[in-house]
């Protein structure tokens, strides 16, 4: 099969799974409740003349298959609608906060991955070390501390008892550090930034360690090492590449994933990203910003998901197409 | 059959497992930490030095008190013994994980069974089905369908029904957890519908139910247990994140819910974050271990 043929058939399947988990989030949000009945709820004393002229006001009394394709369309045309409690149009919204949520996951993600090449292989080099036992053994703490407790606790030792860094929000009110709103971004990044890095670095410094000690008792090591290569060479050149690739599976679920877990670390970090928007969305019942978010956060991993297939057929000529 | 003296009978797989799971250290650290949690679950109200709803902190001044002989791990903002919420919070913990990898591995083992038994078109819909569910982004959605329904039953019948919130978050994570043990069902189905012993059963007239839940499941159990305990713990980290954003159930006691209530005092009352933060990662580490351990224990081939 050529690689047209593959990349058209799986854009097309990735397409149809978008839509699918967006009708699926649609139709079960609008068969807990109609949102305008969801919405008047709080407002026991409407009456049903005014419910109903709310409800063909926002056309809200068709039915839900007919809604979701006037919301399909409207998507097609990249009208995500208007924000119930801002009167903004949500696109805009979610560009404005997701900007600040790849700030912090973009640079985790690669920080993480850069981190995890130099404690891998280390350990790797030196398997069953003392100096292999203590990354392995740091790597797995790490990779079971979950995200949000070391979010607390670095606020806790940092923000609190020493004092250093901000405990939330990503810049000052007033008085930005040293008079730059640069660096105040930056030193209110750096709790959070840490939080993310550390958990990504050690998932991966697993995951790449045990690739390399597979990698490295193989052959092709062998005789690299017997032609006189330097070692340093023989790792970073040979066995990582190989290595490597393995790894790729994961880092496209973490780009695929950057929104979805935004909610919990926008919480511990009060960060104004893409998550608290959400999070904010789902407590004024802000039902456009919803489904916009839902339909991004499934397009994100789903797009993701296909780059790394793609980019798995680019590197491994091996992989068969089909 | 049966004249072979039970002593000369070789262990069984299970055996054999279990015997290797006893030398593996880290799979051992875990089942020490969840055997923890679970009798802490059980003889709770006998370890509990109060009853889980006492805020009687609150009228002598005592709410976010420090550590003391009377409440080992301090109180709480709202004048709750924090060990006592901490120990009640045990049995929430393993309902949500065990309740919610049931349902998961009911339909997974289902779906991912009959996919890689009967093979074919079957197959390609059921997998299709699982690249589908696969996708859904589960923890943002069950944020608002929870907040959603909170809503809706006011005033309901449903109402009434006690933990509704928790079992709403149960059974979703479980209906839309399944689709990392189907797609392992599947390909652990598809190798030993194969193999010689299956054949065998085959040969003998055996019914298809009879090969697929006595011969084929048995065998294929040891796999999914690794990907089960996994989901296990997963499944109790996801209702703490979902109680630690405000959305966990208000009638159960929740060690995410713990977090939520006392976070904005995290800098006056720092114990009563970390007590519930601890027995979190107790939890979900031991069953990480478990997982681990299973999976050497298991697939002894794998460690080389």
């Amino acid at each position: 099969m050529g690689i047209l043929r593959y990349l058209v058939r799986r854009l097309l399947f990735s397409v149809m799974l978008i839509l699918g988990v967006s009708a699926i989030i649609f139709f079960l949000l609008n068969a807990i409740g109609n949102p305008i009945d969801v919405l008047m709820a709080d407002n026991p004393g409407i009456t049903d003349e005014a419910l109903a002229a709310v409800k063909a006001y926002y056309h809200m009394d068709a039915s839900v298959g007919h809604r979701y394709l006037i919301w399909l369309g409207n998507v097609a045309r990249l009208d995500f609608g208007t924000s119930i409690t801002t009167n903004l149009p949500v696109g805009g919204m979610l560009l404005t906060f997701g900007a600040e949520t790849l700030k912090l996951q973009i640079p985790a993600i690669v920080l993480a991955l850069l981190l995890a090449i130099g404690f891998a292989s280390i350990a790797a080099v030196r398997q069953y070390s003392r100096l292999d036992f203590g990354v392995m053994s740091s790597a797995l703490l790490g990779h079971s501390l979950p995200g949000f407790l070391l979010g607390v606790l670095l606020i806790l030792i940092f923000a609190y008892w020493l004092g250093i860094f901000p405990s939330y929000g990503a810049y000052s009110t007033r008085n930005p550090l040293l008079g730059s709103t640069v660096i105040d971004g930056l030193w209110h990044m750096v709790l959070p930034l840490t939080m993310l890095t550390v958990f990504n670095t050690a998932t991966l410094t697993l995951l790449l360690r045990a690739n390399l000690v597979d990698v490295l008792r193989q052959d092709f090591i062998m005789a690299a090492r017997a032609s006189g290569l330097p070692e340093r060479r023989v790792v970073f050149q040979h066995a990582l590449r190989n290595a490597i690739i393995p790894v790729l599976t994961y880092l496209g679920i973490l780009f695929g994933l950057m929104l979805a877990t935004a909610p919990v670390t926008e919480s511990v970090f009060t960060w104004p990203g893409a998550g608290a928007l959400y999070l904010a969305a789902i407590q004024s019942l802000d039902y456009p910003v919803i489904m916009a978010e839902t339909l991004v956060v499934t397009a994100m991993l789903v797009g993701f998901t296909l780059l790394t297939d793609l980019a798995y057929v680019l590197i491994d000529p091996r992989i068969r197409l089909d | 059959m049966g004249a072979v003296p039970p002593r000369l009978r070789p262990p069984g797989q299970l055996r054999q497992g279990w015997q290797r799971l006893r030398r593996n250290r880290s799979g051992m650290l875990g089942v020490i930490l969840i055997t923890i949690v679970v009798v802490v679950a059980l003889i709770g109200p006998w370890l509990a030095p109060y009853t889980p709803n006492d805020q009687s902190a609150m009228l002598g001044f005592a709410a976010r008190g420090a550590p003391n002989w009377a409440h080992p791990f301090g109180t709480d903002r709202n004048g709750y013994d924090v060990l006592t919420r901490v120990i009640y919070g045990a049995p929430t913990a393993l309902a949500v994980g065990l309740g919610a990898m049931l349902v998961a591995s009911l339909i997974g083992i289902l779906v991912g069974g009959i996919a890689g038994y009967i093979g074919g078109l079957a197959d390609e819909l059921l997998m299709r089905l699982t690249e589908f569910f696969l996708v859904i982004p589960v923890f943002v959605m069950i944020l608002a369908v929870v907040r959603l329904f909170g809503i809706v039953v006011v005033g309901t019948w449903l109402e009434r029904v006690p933990f509704l919130n928790l079992s709403t978050i149960i059974l979703l994570l479980g209906v839309f957890g399944w689709p990392p043990i189907a797609r392992l069902a599947r390909a652990e189905f598809l190798r030993l519908k194969g193999m010689d012993f299956v054949e065998a059963a085959r040969c003998i007239g055996a019914e298809p139910h009879d090969i697929l839940f006595r011969h084929i499941l048995p065998n294929a159990l040891p796999s999914l247990a690794v990907v089960i305990a996994l989901g296990i713990g997963g499944a109790i980290l996801a209702e703490s994140m979902i109680s630690f954003l405000g959305f966990g159930d208000p009638k159960a006691v929740s060690w995410g819910q713990l977090l939520y209530f006392n976070y904005q005092v995290l800098k006056v009352a720092p114990w009563a974050v970390l007590a519930p933060g601890g027995a979190i990662f107790v939890t979900v580490l031991g069953f990480n271990l478990l997982a681990d351990g299973l999976s050497d224990a298991f697939n002894p081939r794998l460690k080389q």
